[in-house]
């Protein structure tokens, strides 16, 4: 008998249906991988199981007997428990503190949590300290006090909502074989990915969702990779670009370079050069401790690195919004170190930030507007507002840049990610004047259709004579883009290469700390 | 003369720190669970009142704090209501009710006790500990106090003990830091906030009903003084911490009592000046703590469960 079995099952948020009649088994003892691009459902699969959100329509059986929690505590009683894409650990408590929430008795006892983490690392090799802060700790280790969490109550069923984004490429590894230890005890596994190399390694079956429908469910003995590319994407990956077999991680198929076949122009004069760039956070904690880079005219230059080292304050920095302890960063001859946003845009540098809800575009307000935020005395006429003027020049941009949008009036928040961030980035390269373009993380929680989209725009951007920053999390579309990858440990760069000599491994081992070029 | 002079000082300087200390050690922990209550002098005002009409009314001075403190916590369950279970701002709410306390408590007590403002209202009497009065200078303050006074500190205790030993207490940390974490650990972010804001109620009825019944044995229109508001700094000056926030609450009573002690040593102040003392000190230590101390990540923020 299957342990969860889910007939007829229908979620819709407002007019969007985001699942559709979905019926699955997952059985004991098994991994289970959903497969799927962002917004295929994959995220509200798991969070109907895990009681989130509840279904609008179908039912659950778990164990034989009817399953409809009301919310995450009756998930729990069920022995249903999930590791989360964003992590729900609370920062400033500690390992002990996390563990004992929701479950201690009436007077807490840590030596029992402790007794309990000493028989999890014993079984799973899953050891951590009890008195650690969780805000002290990487983001691989609160991946694995989410994980103890999930095992202390001895679980039938563990949902992985993505779990592998984080990670660097070792604790991949490590996270794939706590999986099979997982079912092989007899418990089942629920994991959520698009990387279709994890799934080859670690799934027993594998079910592809694509709008929230099932394609199909297919044993992983003697599948064919590339039918199940087809069915995620629903169309032929090989006529789709290479871009799109780096982005579902296709082992093997990564192309070193041929993706960069329009050809650079050879890097020219320094465009953005960073010396000795260090960054202490309101703690005092160093966040970047002698960075130096330097990045061409008509190079894309990527940084690449475990979350957590650096990177992000980084981009904070070249942003203008946090201002570096010590250091130099001059773009094009002018030094914008600790310099504010305008004044960097006015040196010439476009910026793609990190968090695009919070700091790139204001999403209650339309896209027209979004897309001339800098640029609002452009249209004034008499200091009034020439909003006619401003709406042509936003639906010029629209269809230079394929933003998908009824109309240049349609506030931000209606698109979708990929049509705000293309909006992002036409606002940011149509800057005058651009010199240098930063690129944080483009493409985090884009459909694969807009990652080409935002890989050809930062590309030809390139063969403009931009010189290009990329910080990605995501080693495939680093390799996909770039010319050279420099790697980021600890606040400073410890390695690079060149384009033709990427490989997964040498990356991997520097964004470990485990190896220097 | 000076010896006897201070130990009145220490001893009106504990006194006045007491519904302070109450009403912030409660509020610490509905805040320290996530939920702001501006709404907290309100609360205090009500109880006093209240806590005022039922001893009168009754002849005991018990009577009249149960009664205080009921009615400190009705208005803490609809603060609850409108702040968790309705996503209303909490400081409009807060602040909706310190009018709505100052406004009924002035209008009821002209109407019941208009023509009996001078009738005395039965109030517990002191102490008077032996075994504390035999320590030098402090000694007889400290044991010159009502039994509601000692019940203030053991609160302080009992509270520390609950945020730090006890699973309700880490699920109020947890829930006033990342509820969206502690939902999905299985706990309910909206039981959580409801008990604390009751907390912060039943605490705040306390200090209310200590006011008048065992402080003044009487009630005077809008007798709280903004104790609770000066309660919602201590709070902050205390960094969330029980043993700070109640070292906030003496020195906010100290400072009070100083209107007392500056004219009997023949000093030259501007009493005028003296009663803003404390609320000016609760002005500096806003301005130079708040940005120091961390306040819990999601105080003053509703919890809506998403993906």
């Amino acid at each position: 008998m299957a342990l969860l079995e889910l007939s007829g099952l229908t979620k819709r948020f407002g007019a969007f249906t985001a699942l559709d009649d979905i019926s699955l088994l997952i059985e004991r003892g098994e991994v289970h991988c959903l497969l799927g691009e962002n917004g295929a459902g994959k995220s509200t699969l798991c969070n109907l199981v895990f009681g989130v959100h509840r279904p609008d329509g179908g039912t659950m059986t778990l164990a034989g007997e009817p399953f409809d929690p009301r919310g995450p505590a009756e998930a729990l009683q069920r022995g249903v428990v999930m590791v989360h894409q964003h992590f729900s650990l609370v920062p400033n408590m500690s390992v002990a503190e996390n563990l004992m929430l929701g479950r201690a008795s009436a007077v807490l006892k840590p030596q029992d949590i402790i007794v309990r983490m000493e028989q999890l690392a014993a079984e799973y090799g899953l050891e951590i300290a009890p008195e650690a802060r969780i805000d002290e700790l990487s983001v691989g280790e609160r991946q694995r006090v989410e994980i103890i969490k999930c095992l202390l109550g001895d679980p039938q069923l563990l949902v992985l909502d993505e779990p592998t984004a984080v990670l660097q490429p070792d604790e991949i590894d490590a996270l794939l074989a706590i999986c099979r230890q997982v079912a092989l005890r007899g418990k089942s596994v629920i994991l959520v990915t698009h990387k279709l190399g994890e799934i080859s390694r670690v799934a027993d079956r594998t079910t592809v969702l694509r709008q929230g429908r099932i394609i199909e469910t297919v044993g992983m003995e003697g599948a064919d990779i590339r039918s199940l590319v087809r069915s995620m994407v629903g169309r032929d990956v090989q006529s789709a670009g290479s871009v799109l077999a780096a982005a579902v991680d296709i082992e093997g198929k990564t192309p070193a370079k041929p993706t960069n076949a329009a050809g650079p122009v050879s890097p020219g004069e320094a465009v953005l050069q960073i010396s000795d760039l260090v960054y202490r956070d309101p703690h005092g904690v160093p966040r970047l401790d002698g960075l130096s880079l330097t990045v061409g005219t008509g190079e894309i230059v990527g940084i690449a690195g475990v979350e957590g080292n650096g990177q992000t304050e980084l981009g904070l920095i070249l942003a203008g919004l946090a201002a570096p302890s010590a250091g130099a960063i001059v773009v094009g001859g002018t030094s914008v170190a600790a310099c504010t946003p305008q004044e960097i845009t006015d040196a010439g540098v476009g910026i793609v930030p990190e968090d695009r809800h919070a700091v790139a575009c204001i999403k209650e307000l339309s896209v027209a507007e979004n897309l001339f935020l800098g640029a609002i005395g452009k249209f004034s006429r008499f200091g009034l507002l020439d909003k006619s003027a401003r709406r042509k020049a936003a639906q010029t941009m629209m269809r230079d840049f394929d933003v998908r949008a009824s109309s240049p009036d349609v506030s931000m928040a209606s698109l979708s990610g990929g049509n705000q961030q293309k909006a992002v980035l036409a606002r940011e390269l149509s800057l005058d004047p651009l010199v240098f373009l930063l690129a944080a993380q483009p493409t985090r929680g884009l459909d694969l259709g807009a990652i080409e989209a935002v890989y050809n725009r930062i590309r030809a951007a390139r063969d403009d004579g931009l010189g290009v920053l990329l910080i990605s999390s995501e080693l495939e579309e680093l390799m996909a883009v770039s010319d050279r990858i420099a790697v980021i440990y600890r606040g400073k760069l410890v390695g690079e290469l060149a384009a033709g000599a990427f490989s997964r491994e040498a990356i991997g081992a520097m964004m470990s700390g485990h190896a220097h070029v | 003369m000076i010896d006897e002079q201070m130990a009145v000082f220490i001893g009106s300087g504990l006194r006045l720190a007491v519904p302070i200390i109450f009403a912030a050690t409660g509020e610490m922990l509905s805040e320290r669970a996530g939920v702001l209550n501006l709404s907290l002098d309100g609360m205090m005002l009500m109880s006093a009142f209240t806590a005022a009409l039922a001893s009168w009314a009754t002849g005991s001075p018990l009577i009249g704090v149960a009664a205080g403190v009921l009615v400190a916590m009705a208005v803490a369950a609809v603060q609850a209501v409108l702040s968790v279970t309705l996503r209303a701002n909490q400081l409009v709410v807060g602040i909706g009710f310190n009018i709505l306390a100052l406004g009924s408590t002035t209008f009821l007590y002209r109407e019941i006790f208009g023509p009996l403002s001078r009738d005395p209202i039965p109030g517990f009497a002191q102490l008077n500990l032996p075994w504390l009065a035999h320590i030098p200078v402090i000694g007889p303050a400290l044991a010159n106090q009502t039994g509601l006074a000692y019940v203030s500190i053991v609160m302080v205790v009992v509270t520390w003990l609950i945020l730090k030993y006890t699973s309700f207490g880490l699920a109020v940390r947890a829930v006033g830091e990342d509820p969206r974490a502690a939902d999905k650990a299985g706990i309910s972010v909206a039981k959580t906030r409801y008990l604390g804001v009751l907390y912060a109620g039943i605490l705040a009825g306390f200090g209310g009903a200590f006011m008048s019944v065992a402080d003044s044995n009487t009630f005077t229109e809008n007798m709280t003084k903004g104790a609770g508001y000066l309660a919602i700094t201590a709070v902050i000056f205390g960094g969330w911490n029980p043993w700070y926030t109640l070292a906030a609450c003496l020195l906010f009573g100290f400072a009070t009592a100083l209107q007392f002690l500056v004219p009997a040593l023949q000093l030259d102040v501007p009493v005028a000046l003296l009663l803003l003392l404390p609320y000016l000190l609760a002005l500096v230590a806003i301005a130079g703590f708040v940005g120091k101390s961390r306040q819990p990540s999601a105080l003053t923020i509703p919890f809506e469960r998403g993906g």
